[in-house]
């Protein structure tokens, strides 16, 4: 339980937050004001924002949770399950979409393909986004009942009336502003928790010893790389084919929460450079949220629930005051996940819903208002569909779960299309369609199809090689766009200067 | 069907052998990222400074992953 210090901190944090989130809201004059900050921002404001973003509260208790049951192969994730995925994003995808100057991803594939697939990809990521909120949500509540004993609903209410206030009034400026703060807050409160778990257990050698020495269970805890056959959901396999060629590049390019952050960059290097900064970051969180769940298996061997790893440290291993900032650094985590998906999801109703089929041509201080009734009426679905991610035994694999059903697919088509000019618009509908629909056969029979515990990342895979591969076939046998259709949408193809131009 | 969807016709593979494709899998990205045209790194820049080069930035991330695979 926190002490009258912790919730001190606490209170003063989201309070700060709160002011600092509304204090941007002075900049938001237009819905690209609201949308995409203008397209003002620097790359590390935005580099710090992706990382924030990616990393909630989801990752500080479900990673935390995974590590204490499978050891450090879940640091993948942010390893090799990101820096190559930003790397290729910064230096390809992400000076396209800049000099595009796209709002959303399905934009994009409207512009490279047609309506159909822009709507169907769209939909898809409200839905997600919709879901992903509920389990955002329900995180927090099982981390705040545990260290607080608030009722889920009361953490719930009181995180979704903050974060919704100051989204609604400062839009993307206000969310990237506050991540700023939040990283900070999450790295100082993080790494309070490891630098006093790694003095309580003998710091590395320590823990390492300790843990070898508590088994055969534990023997591939040190170990990033897991054989085929290992029964955690991590076999190299599986991180090489589903993580690192499918799920991280979808993640990092077609996921509009990650990306819309770059469209914001005041020129094409801040966007590149935003993303490589974001990698630098990345390789540094496993720190903050896998160590946590190693030192939980020394100091608190006999815990029912993984996820019950990171709650229990803070609760035993903090003085007064460090507890608030842990609290506080998780709410920052949570926090700025929630405001992310938010605006996101806000940006692709307004831009390709709502502006698209529901209402062409109104104002621009209309679709200004469109945005932020939408990011009102998420934020409520979020809310009442939380309790959905309690049927699901692991917090982070549920996300993962809904992730691998389109992510291949989506990223199947992203690639080809700005990879492959001979790419049709009817070859990404099929592509996509017939992609998703491989991922709900193989979910709806991998009790016969997969050995491993949880095959997300294996369905990743294969649902991107089902959409690589009718979308090429489709392709080939279809008529694709005139190449003046292309220019800017295709790697290096760009519109031949006029005679008698410089 | 079920050797194929789950990879195990790779479990001939060692653990090590493994290790080594992720690496040269860095490695490869290193290689990628210095073959990028100049002027195309530095595009948006008025004045580019040495320190603008997102090449080196690159450089820097995947030295820091490799280290980090080489030694888990």
């Amino acid at each position: 339980m926190l002490t009258g210090i912790d919730y001190f901190v606490v209170i003063s944090y989201l309070i700060g937050m709160l002011l600092l989130g509304l204090y941007f809201r002075k900049f938001v004059h237009s819905s690209t004001d609201f949308f995409l900050g203008g397209r003002m921002l620097p790359f590390w404001a935005i580099g710090m924002s992706i990382v924030v973003s990616d990393i909630g509260a989801i990752d500080f208790v479900g990673i935390a949770g995974q590590s204490y049951r499978y050891g450090i192969s879940v640091g993948n994730f942010d390893w090799i399950g990101s820096v190559p995925a930003m790397l290729l994003a910064a230096f390809i995808f992400i000076p396209c979409f800049w000099k595009s100057r796209l709002y959303t991803i399905p934009e994009y594939l409207g512009r490279r393909y047609n309506d159909g697939v822009r709507t169907i990809a769209s939909l898809t990521w409200i839905v997600f986004f919709a879901f992903d909120l509920g389990i955002i949500f329900w995180a927090s509540a099982v981390l705040l009942k545990s260290l607080m004993g608030w009722p889920h609903w009361v953490s719930i209410i009181a995180t979704a009336t903050v974060v919704g206030l100051y989204t609604f009034c400062g839009g993307l400026t206000a969310v990237i502003m506050t991540d700023v703060v939040q990283m900070i807050i999450m790295f100082v409160g993080g790494g309070a928790v490891v630098f006093l778990g790694f003095f309580k257990v003998g710091g590395w050698s320590g823990l390492v010893e300790k843990i070898s020495a508590m088994g055969p269970a534990y023997q591939d805890h040190f170990n990033l790389i897991l054989p085929v056959d290992t029964k955690t959901p991590f076999p190299w396999t599986g991180i090489l084919f589903g993580l690192t060629f499918v799920m991280a590049n979808a993640y990092m390019i077609g996921n509009q929460a990650i990306v819309q952050r770059c469209f914001s960059a005041k020129n094409e290097w801040h966007a590149k450079a935003s993303m490589i900064f974001a990698a630098f970051l990345k390789m540094l969180i496993p720190i903050l949220v896998l160590f946590p769940g190693l030192i939980a298996i020394v100091l608190h061997p006999q815990l029912e629930d993984g996820d019950q790893a990171l709650p229990t440290l803070i609760s035993t291993l903090l003085p007064p005051g460090l507890g608030g900032l842990m609290f506080a650094a998780f709410l920052a985590g949570l926090m700025s996940s929630i405001d992310s998906v938010l605006n996101s999801t806000a940006t692709l109703w307004t831009k390709d819903i709502y502006e698209k089929f529901i209402r062409k041509g109104a104002s621009d201080k209309h679709y200004l208002m469109v945005g932020r009734v939408a990011t009102i009426v998420l934020l409520t679905i979020g809310v009442i569909t939380s309790p959905v991610s309690d049927l699901f035994p692991g917090i982070y694999v549920a996300v993962q779960t809904f992730l691998s059903f389109f992510q291949g697919p989506i990223f199947s088509i992203l690639l080809l299309g700005i990879f492959w000019r001979r790419t049709t618009q009817w070859g990404g509908l099929a592509g996509l369609v017939g992609g998703m629909m491989s991922s709900g056969l193989m979910y709806w029979f991998k009790e016969s199809l997969f050995t491993i515990e949880d095959p997300f990342l294996y369905v990743s895979w294969w649902s991107f090689v089902a959409g690589f591969s009718i979308t090429i076939v489709v392709s080939l046998f279809t008529r694709s766009h005139p190449v003046s259709r292309l220019y800017g949408l295709v790697y290096r193809l760009k519109q031949p200067q006029a005679e008698g131009t410089a | 069907m079920k050797t194929i969807l789950n990879f195990e016709w790779l479990k001939w593979i060692s653990d090590d052998a493994a290790k080594n494709i992720f690496l040269v899998l860095f490695v490869l990205i290193g290689i990628l990222v210095w073959l990028l045209p100049k002027d195309y790194i530095y595009e948006g820049l008025e004045n580019p400074r040495w320190w603008h080069n997102l090449k080196l930035w690159a450089t820097g991330v995947l030295a820091m992953i490799f280290v980090t695979y080489l030694i888990f």
